[in-house]
This record gives structure tokens, sequence and C-alpha cells, in this order.
């Protein structure tokens, strides 16, 4: 009875509804979008972190991992060190260099990193073999075809490029021996992984035993910020990060969006609920004859204010479905700009679905839609019967 | 007599100067005259200098996101504590006008051996190419949020009207002419809007001062984040406008096309 009565006054005026549901459709597609933001960057960022085990990474004192061309000394000592603990079970050093190669009547650059790998967590092989030999190197499909070479073929690289002699600290001739995707790699880089001690070489006395970045793996979860704590007390020239460090850097870089998500989520739910409770208000006060007859013919104000908070609801819901479909197809689309940014890594997104941003985003509308109903349905269940009808057969 | 004072200033060179970064100055609690040793490296042996002055940062949106500090250094100390010999990163080069920076770079990149030289522009439009991105990313906000609106105020207006209905049967019943109907409610509408549009504008204007004033705080920068030009003014209220208007006249026709009986509900 309560539906069929809210269902009847919301088809009186469909054009109204209908539009009505559009606003409160794009208001959900934006909240929708909004809370995808506010969770998704940091979720996707802590997946990447964690997508190949390692719960810890020493970077040089003060930066970011490759956050600049600063590099630790003394990886064989530090590597000893760090086996003292019984905690670390696995240590992977590595170091970021740019190779530059011949090909196609230019020199293409690529980035390159020096690796152990049986224990690397840089990429992910996708044919062929790791570089195990000392004259093997991994690259990836963009470098592959901009040097137009393949698996076993042996291409000539150079690194340590010195602008004012035009000359290299190392060059070395390497055989391609698999494909891989690079984990940390941003769209369209060319990148490439060999051992370490090879790009150690090949990038001259001076970096002879440097690394840019140490991967750990923690045996226990549970000790991850004990060993943190002792990486950095026992090994000064490093700042040790654990994914929660790494997200909380990560957080305060890009506090920007999360705080954009909060004011934009926040005026999509007041434009969705300032909508839904005009709409509802003026088609009370519309019908308040008709109220005020059913009240005199015994309809409880339970009733009256039952059906229009259900009227309300009805809008909010039908607008919020129609909204999560429509919030998708946004995010895509914003996730494709912001997937832009420089050095981004490609398995990072802005606008990560998860199924609790979808019930947020519902839960948070169905909520506004009662509110939205709960004044004028009060309103209309305490009208006076006696002087509204006489006002209503007067007009 | 003043031969052995020479000799003497000579043998102590005066201290070497310094120039930290206001955020460095904040956050250690260095103040102009303080004592700083200076090292490429924590824990090795460096140079003592003097703080002579503090920086105001400059309103940068490359240095937005990084939290380093900055210090300047005389060159020849800087080459000396890093271990650059007598080596640069980059040769900042005045011109005298286009053409002059046409012909010098040409003569650089022809002649000078392991020189490559940029226009300035260049360099700026490569540094700045993560505020591309968001400033595309807030034109697609923008777009959709514009969207939203023009729903909103549609749907309002509409209500707006429908609640007239009995004003316009009984207009109607009197002898008044659609067309002065819809002229009324169009002129309504668009006074709505205009109000509206002031409204607005005075909104915007206050909280692009909070958006400024907020991320001037949280980023220690001088970078302008939120700015309302005449332009953008202009072209708000002209959208509110025209959708305001649109939004009556519509409702307006509608309302007018329906007997006025059936609009007092006989």
């Amino acid at each position: 009875m309560i539906l069929r009565l809210a269902w009847s006054s919301l088809r009186r005026h469909s054009t109204r509804t209908l539009l009505a549901i559009l606003g409160v459709a794009v208001a959900t597609a934006m909240l929708l979008d909004m809370v995808m933001m506010s969770s998704g960057l940091r979720e996707s960022f802590r997946e990447v972190l964690l997508s190949r085990g390692f719960q810890l990474r020493l970077a040089p004192k003060g930066t970011l991992p490759f956050d600049t061309d600063a590099t630790i000394e003394n990886v064989s000592a530090i590597v000893a060190r760090l086996r003292t603990n019984p905690d670390v079970s696995i240590i992977s050093p590595v170091l970021g260099a740019s190779i530059h190669v011949s090909a196609k009547g230019g020199i293409v650059t690529s980035a390159a990193l020096g690796v152990n790998p049986k224990v690397q967590g840089d990429y992910e092989l996708l044919s062929g073999s790791d570089p195990l030999a000392a004259d093997a190197i991994v690259a990836n499909e963009d470098f592959l075809r901009a040097i137009d070479a393949g698996i076993g073929d042996t291409i000539e690289v150079s690194t340590g490029y010195n602008p004012q002699l035009r000359t290299y600290s190392g060059t070395r001739k390497l055989v391609i021996t698999g494909r891989a995707r690079f984990i940390y790699g941003a769209a369209n880089q060319l990148a490439t992984a060999m051992q370490l001690a090879t790009l150690q070489q090949m990038s001259g006395p001076a970096r002879h035993d440097d690394a840019s970045l140490f991967m750990i793996k923690v045996r226990d979860d549970s000790r991850v910020e004990q060993v943190r704590k002792w990486a950095e007390r026992e090994i000064p020239d490093v700042s040790a990060l654990s994914i929660a460090t790494a997200l909380a850097q990560v957080d305060q870089r890009l506090s920007y969006f999360r705080q954009l998500a909060l004011i934009l989520g926040t005026v999509s739910l007041f434009v969705g609920f300032l909508l839904v409770s005009t709409l509802v208000t003026v088609s009370v006060n519309e019908r308040v004859g008709e109220i005020t007859v059913m009240r005199a013919l015994g309809v409880s104000r339970a009733h009256v204010v039952q059906q229009i908070v259900l009227e309300g609801v009805a809008i909010t819901l039908a607008g919020a479905i129609a909204g999560l479909g429509l919030g998708l197809i946004t995010a895509r689309y914003l996730n494709g700009i912001l997937a832009d940014f420089p050095g981004l890594p490609v398995a990072i997104d802005f606008f990560l679905f998860q199924p609790r941003a979808a019930w947020t985003a519902l839960g948070l509308l169905t909520l506004s839609g009662i509110a939205a109903g709960i004044y004028p349905s009060f309103r209309a269940a305490s009208l006076p019967i006696a002087t509204t009808l006489r006002e209503e057969a007067i007009a | 007599m003043l031969l052995p004072l020479v000799a003497l200033l000579l043998q102590f060179p005066a201290q070497r100067t310094i120039a930290i970064d206001e955020r460095l100055a904040d956050d250690a609690k260095i103040a102009i005259g303080d004592k700083l040793v200076v090292s490429a490296k924590p824990g090795i042996a460096g140079d003592t200098v003097v703080v002579s002055a503090i920086l105001k940062r400059g309103a940068d949106p490359s240095e937005i996101a990084r939290s380093e500090y900055q210090v300047r250094m005389h060159l020849g100390q800087l080459q000396k504590i890093a271990g650059y010999s007598d080596r640069v990163d980059r040769f900042a080069v005045a011109t005298r006008g286009e053409g002059a920076t046409e012909d010098a770079m040409r003569a650089i990149n022809s002649a000078a051996f392991g020189f490559e030289a940029h226009r300035s522009t260049d360099i700026a439009v490569e540094t700045s190419r993560t505020y591309q991105v968001v400033s595309r990313f807030h034109k697609a906000i923008g777009v959709i949020t514009i969207v939203a609106s023009a729903i909103f105020l549609l749907c309002i207006m509409l209500l707006k009207v429908e609640e007239r209905r009995r004003d316009v049967a009984a207009l109607r019943l009197m002898g008044i002419s659609r067309s002065t109907v819809v002229k009324a409610i169009v002129s309504e509408a668009a006074l709505l809007a205009l109000v509206g549009c002031a409204l607005g504008v005075l909104v915007g204007f206050l909280s692009s001062r909070f958006i400024n004033w907020h991320y001037q705080n949280v980023y220690r920068t001088p970078l302008t984040f939120s700015l309302v030009t005449p332009q953008i003014v202009t072209l708000a209220v002209s959208l509110s406008l025209v959708l305001g208007i649109c939004a009556g006249l519509l409702a307006s026709l509608r309302l007018v096309r329906t007997p006025p009986l059936s609009l007092f509900g006989r």
C-alpha cells in the first residue's frame, strides 16, 4: 500500500522525478569517484609495494627510493650486517642507472637496474630467462621495440655518460636473455635489468660497490617495525622505509588528492540531499489537501511519514544505481588522465574500484535520501486536519 | 704596519657564508649569524659556514610535493665539498632579446663541445608536466560539476515554476497573454539566476582565499593554488544565466500550454 502510493506520487510528475533521478545519478557518480580516489591510490600503492613480498626498503638517508641520484656505498658490508639479523630472510640490493644503446641510427637511452636475479623484486619475467650470467640482460617490450631486438640478440650497452667529454664510464656487450614487465616502471618507460655486479663495474670505480636501494623480506610480518628501527640504527647512511612509512610519505605528498576527494565528495552528497529534499518538499506542498484527506480518513501519521520518506529514498536509490555505472565510467576516464603523471608506475591506479567504495557511496546516499524525506514528512504528518481541509476547500 | 695585518687576514680567511631556505630555518631553529658545518655526506668532516641569509621559497610548482630543504652556497665551496672540481651542472645565460637567444643557442649547440642549450620556456614546459596533468584533471572534474549543476538548476527552476501553477492559471483566466506570462516567468528565472550568481561568485571568491591560505600553509609555498579571474567569473555567470533562462523558458512554456482550468486541478 505504502509502496503503491509512493510510486503513484512519483509517477504523477514524471519529468520532475526523472530530472531528480538524473541529478542524483550525477551526484552519485561524483561521490563514488571521490570515495574511490580517497582510498584507491593508497591501496593501489600498497598492493604494488607488497606485490613481491618485500616489506622493507632502505634508501639513501633522507630520500625515497629512486627519488634522487644518491646511492648507498659499501653494499657488501651492509648486506653482511643485515644478514646478522635473524629476522631478515631475503636482501635484494638494487642499483639504478641510465644505459645507452646504438640503434636505428641513433642512441636509445633506457633505465637500467642492477639486481641479484635470484632474489630480485623489480620485474616479472614474461619469456626467456633471468640474467644469471654476467653478460646477460632482460628488457621490457618498449625497450626491445625501440632497439628492434629480441631474445638471443647481443647489444652493446654503455653507461655513465660524461656530457663534457662525450665518453662513457663503461661499455659492454650483453646478450638479451628475457622479456620482462617492470613492476615500478612508468608507462612507455624503457627498462632493463642486469646483474648488480655488471652494472656496478660499468658505472665506474666511484660506484663499484654502490646500490640505490635495498629491498628486504622479513620472516615475520609482526617484526617488520623492529627490523626497520634496527636497520636505521645499525646503518646510519640509510632511511629504512616499511610499507606503513612509505604510505605515510605518499599520503603526505598526495594529500591534495585526498582533500579534493573529501571536499568534492561532501559537495556531491550535499547536492544530492538538497535536490531530493527540495523535490519532496515541493511535492508535499502540492499534496497538502490529499495528505490531510488521508489523515481525516484515519491513515496514521506514521503511515504518512513512511510514504514520504519512501519517495525520497526511491528517488535516491534509483539515481544511485544509475550513478554507480556512470561513476565507474567517469572514474576510468579520470584515471586515464592521471595515469599520464610523469614517472607514475603503470600498476598504480588513482581510482581503484573496491566493493567497499560502492557500498560506502550507496550507504551515504541512502542515508541522505532518508534525511531528505524526514522534514517534509513530519511537516505533512503534523498538519492540523480541520484547518487544512477548510483552507484547501476555500482555495 | 699594514703589511703584517694583510698577511694575518690572508692566513685566516673570513668564514664562508651560506643562505638557507626558510623551512630549514624554521624546522632546525637556525637564525642569521649561526654557524653550521656542511659536508657532502653525514658523519664526515665538513666546512664551517655562517648563515648570512634566509631565503623565501619561490612560487615553483615543481617544488610543491618535495619536502627537501634548500641551501645556496658559493660555487667554489660547493664544488670543493661535493668533489666536483671545476664542474657545474648548468649555466644560465641571459640574452639580448629573442633573436639573440636563437643565435646563442645555434652557436652553443654547434660549437661548444659537451654542451646543449635549451630555452628556459622549454625547460619550464618539461618540468611542469605534472601540473599539466593536474590541470587536465581539474578541467574534467569541472565539466562533471557543470553537468551536475545544470541538472540541479533545471530541476529547481522546474519546481519553482510548477509552484506557480495557480498564479499562472489565474493570470491566464484574467486574459493575460501566454507570451506575457512566459516573459514574466523567464525574467523571474533570470533574476533568480543573477542573484544566485552573485552569491556563487562571493562563495567562490571566499573559497579561493581559503584554499590558497590552507595549501600555502600545508606546502609552505607562496604559490597561488586557486585563482578567480574575470574570465572564470564571466564563464560561470554566463553559464548560470543561460541555464537559468533556458530552464525558466522550458518550464513556463510547459505551463502556458496547459489549459488554465487543468492548472487549477479542475
